[in-house]
Formats: C-alpha cells, structure tokens, sequence
C-alpha cells in the first residue's frame, strides 16, 4: 500500500512534461492522440454513435468528419475550432474542457494545411 | 434547428457523463470482508446480484423491502431475471453552465442455469441512438455469455466464461468517468468477446482474460488483446492487487500496466481505495508516436446512518509526459442513498482542473435515479 501510495502521490504531482509540445503535427495524431479520446468516446462521436453524423474513432471516420469541419485555409474559420473554444452552451466535449495545448496543436495542424487528411 | 442540436448536446452530455454501467460497490469489499462473488453472479462484480446480493441490498438500505426480482416475482429454479434502470439531472460545466435532464440506461437480464455448474447470462438493453440510425440500432446486448462455475453453491473456486463481456481488469469502480477508468483501459462499454478464467477466494483472486473486439456491434475496444488482474489480502483489512492489459487495433497499440491497493479502517468505518496505472500509447497509423500517460484515483468511502454512503474521491490523469502541463485533476464527491433494497438516488460532483488551475476548469452536479427491479 505504502509503494502505491508514492506511485499516487507522484502521479498527482506530476507536471511531468518539461519540454515545449513536441507531438506530432499529423492527421493520425490529431484523431488518435487528442480527438478519438476526448469527442470519439462510444456515446457521443464514435462509429456506434456518430452523434450529429461525425465521428472520431477511427482514421477513416474522422477523415470523412474532418474534411467537413476544417477549413483548409484557417483554423480560425474552421467549425472544429469554433466549436471547442465556443463560450455558450455549443461547446464540445460538452462534458469535460480540452486542453489549451490539444487546442492549439489542432489549429496548428489545420493551419499547415491540414497533413494527412 | 439550433435548439435541436442543443438538446441533442444535451442528451450526448448526459450519456458521456453517466451512462454507468449497473456496477458493485467495490466500496464494500474489504470492509465487509466479503468478494465480488460474495453479491453478485458474475466473477468480476457488477450487474444481476445472488441471493446474498439481494439480502445485502435489503439490509444495506433505508426501508430494505423484499429485494427479489419484482418484489418476489416466481420464477422456476433455472432462471433468474433482473434489470437496471438509470435516469439524471443536473448542471454540467465543460467550461460553460448547461442544465440538462436525460435518460441513462434500461436493461433486463436472464441467467438460465444449465447444471453441473454451467449457466448462461444474457443482458439486452438500450443505447445511445445514432443520429439517423434505426430503432434497430437502439437495441443491443452489452453482454451474453457462458460461464461453469467449480462451485454453484459457493462464491468461491474456479470461474471460465466465454462470451461478450467486459474483460476484467482494476478497480472496476461503477463511476466510469474515473480517469483510471475513462482513460486507464476500463471505459463504458469496452465489452469484447473472450475467454476468461477467475479464481476467487476470500485471501486472493486472480482474472486473466482473452479478448477480440466485436466484429458486428462495434463498440469502444477496437482492438484485440489480453488482460490480467490479481489481488491478494493482507491481514483482515487491506488488499493489494496488480493489473496489465495489452490491446492492439489497426491504428493503436494500447499497454496498461498498474496496482491497486485498498484499505478499510474499522474505527471509523472507513474505506480507502486506490489505483495508479502507467499507459503507453502506441499509434501505430502513419508516422507513427508513442505517449507515456499516467492514470491515478484515490476515494474514501463512509457507509453513514439510513442508508447513506458518502465517496470522496481525487484523480489525476497526464495526457503525455512529453508535454509539460497537459495534465488534469479531478475532485469527486458522491453521496449515495440506498433508499430501498431496489431504488437508489446518488447526487454526484465533480470539480475538475486543468494544466494545474491554469487551464480551463469544469465539473457537474448531477442527481441520479437507479431503479433495479
């Protein structure tokens, strides 16, 4: 108990990373590594659910509702980010904030011209 | 056309947020020096109860009532019925406050006892309806399987299932918004079909499980992969346990490997329970990355007068140890009341922090209704 205890106790304390965002900037990143387990959860944006008709489980679900809700020429007029930094009840994930570095890694994406999708 | 896809928000919320699954209460376990088996038929906790189940949930609540199926329901001595029904309340907040009222979960179940320690279970239910999808899609089977039992009269012994089921694998809390769950390789409807064998005694038990995603209903695992969970008492109030799983897909190749520890302090009839688990994720597809995330969950249990109980719960779950701040912390409270023997009200809090505070922050306050029948 005392060995999980210092596990717990490290694992809360963790701040962990030390360096600036080095993920990588790619269509298979950003569905696996941010969206897939954030808005691709089975009862919102999966294949199984595919809730408003997008999902992001997979590469080739998300291909298909990334190329709709993306806009090749700016983060900023893409659906995805109004979406996820929208400051009324339209907000997604609805239930549970994304991070500020997943956000930014998504628009940074988007504005390098969306690679891979 | 708005204020539709508002609601439909709403209801996605609602199911994100709560949709459990009808789970033990693993808060009664050292405590009541008793297994999951002690209650419940299934070798890994959760879903239809035994006999002792029943007893339990009729002394356990406010005004216990007969605990049977329907409230003494005949059925002959081969089958057993049972269904769980759960609906919520209350206010979320990703960020922004929305209130939202919504439907959880209805399932029946039957187990048919086939003699000489074999049974089959079977549960049927309702899900999330996709958008645009037929009434068909509606309706599935989370889990059916079939399972010999060494020792029908016991709670102890040998246990093998072969069927669709959740592989079982850590602290298999009912909360699955618990970060150990919901990111730690245990998340709502990660049913697969496999083969798992238990075996369960009061001073240790051990489940090893292997599964393949399932190929029709596609669900949350897309993978195929194995299991394993252990846990061993020590004295008469604790218990340690460890825990592995490895789940590759097309895309992802998923490892999981952690422990878990629970405590109960007679005194102050208290419970402790913990789990920590470090993550590697593998994406397989494209250029290819690997993400070390650390999961970790600590909640105290008080069983209080009347049927209550109150849960008080911290969690923390890092993203990617790459990253320095992408990480986020949780604060749960949860206070049951076992009102009857078959209805439950749980008013459940979560306050959540991002990056340290620094981050966007959310949390909810929601009542939920269980109804078992």
């Amino acid at each position: 108990m005392r060995s999980f205890s210092f596990l717990l106790i490290a694992a809360l304390g963790a701040g962990c990373g030390t360096s600036p965002d080095e993920r990588p900037v790619s269509f298979e990143f950003v569905t696996l590594g941010i969206l897939a387990p954030t808005c691709g959860q089975v009862q919102c944006h999966s294949t199984t659910t595919k809730t408003a008709g997008y999902a992001f489980d997979t590469l080739a679900a998300s291909r298909e509702a990334l190329t709709t809700l993306t806009d090749d020429r700016s983060a900023d007029s893409s659906k995805l980010i109004e979406v996820m930094t929208a400051s009324g009840g339209s907000r997604m994930p609805p239930d549970s904030p994304l991070n500020e570095e997943d956000i930014t890694l998504v628009k940074l994406w988007i504005d390098d011209g969306r690679m891979g999708l | 056309m708005k204020s539709l896809q508002i609601h439909a928000a709403l209801v996605v919320v609602a199911l994100a947020v709560l949709a459990h699954r009808a789970d033990a209460y693993p808060q009664y376990q050292v405590g009541r020096d008793v297994t999951c088996t002690g209650c419940h038929v299934s070798p890994a906790g959760g879903g239809a109860l035994n006999e002792n189940g029943i007893a339990v949930a009729e002394t356990t609540a406010w005004r216990g009532g007969d605990g049977s199926f329907m409230y003494g329901w005949k059925t002959p001595s081969w089958l057993a019925l049972d269904g769980d029904m759960r609906g919520a309340a209350g206010y979320v907040n990703p960020g922004v406050s929305t209130a939202a009222a919504y439907p959880m979960q209805a399932e029946v179940g039957a187990i048919v006892k086939a003699g000489a320690g074999f049974s089959i279970r079977a549960v049927g239910g309702l899900r999330s309806p996709q958008d645009g999808g037929s009434i068909a899609h509606v309706l599935w089977s989370r889990e059916h399987y079939v399972m010999w039992q060494q020792n029908p009269d016991s709670s102890e012994g040998f246990y093998v299932r072969a069927g669709r089921f959740m592989p079982t694998f850590g602290l298999r809390l009912a909360e699955h918004i618990v970060y150990t769950q919901r990111f730690g390789g245990d998340p709502l409807y990660f049913e697969a079909y496999g083969l798992n064998a238990s075996y369960i005694s009061k001073a240790f038990e051990v489940h090893a499980t292997g599964f393949v995603h399932d190929p029709i209903a596609t669900v949350a695992e897309h993978g195929d992969g194995g299991a394993l969970y252990a846990e061993a008492r020590i004295g008469e109030h604790a218990a340690i346990g460890i825990e592995g799983k490895h789940s590759v897909s097309d895309e992802t190749t998923m490892s999981y490997g952690g422990m878990t520890g629970k405590v109960y302090l007679p005194g102050p009839d208290l419970q402790f329970q913990a789990e920590g688990e470090v993550i590697r994720k593998d994406i397989t597809a494209g250029a290819g990355d690997i993400a070390i995330q650390l999961a970790g969950y600590l909640m105290a249990s008080k069983p209080l007068d009347h049927g209550l109980m109150l849960d008080i719960g911290v969690g923390h779950f890092t993203q990617d140890t790459r990253v320095k701040g992408l990480y986020r912390d949780a604060i749960d409270a949860n206070l049951h009341w076992f009102m009857t023997s078959h209805v439950e009200w749980l008013l459940t809090t979560r306050i959540e922090l991002l990056d340290g505070a620094g981050g966007p922050n959310g949390g909810y306050a929601l009542a939920q209704l269980h109804y078992r029948l």
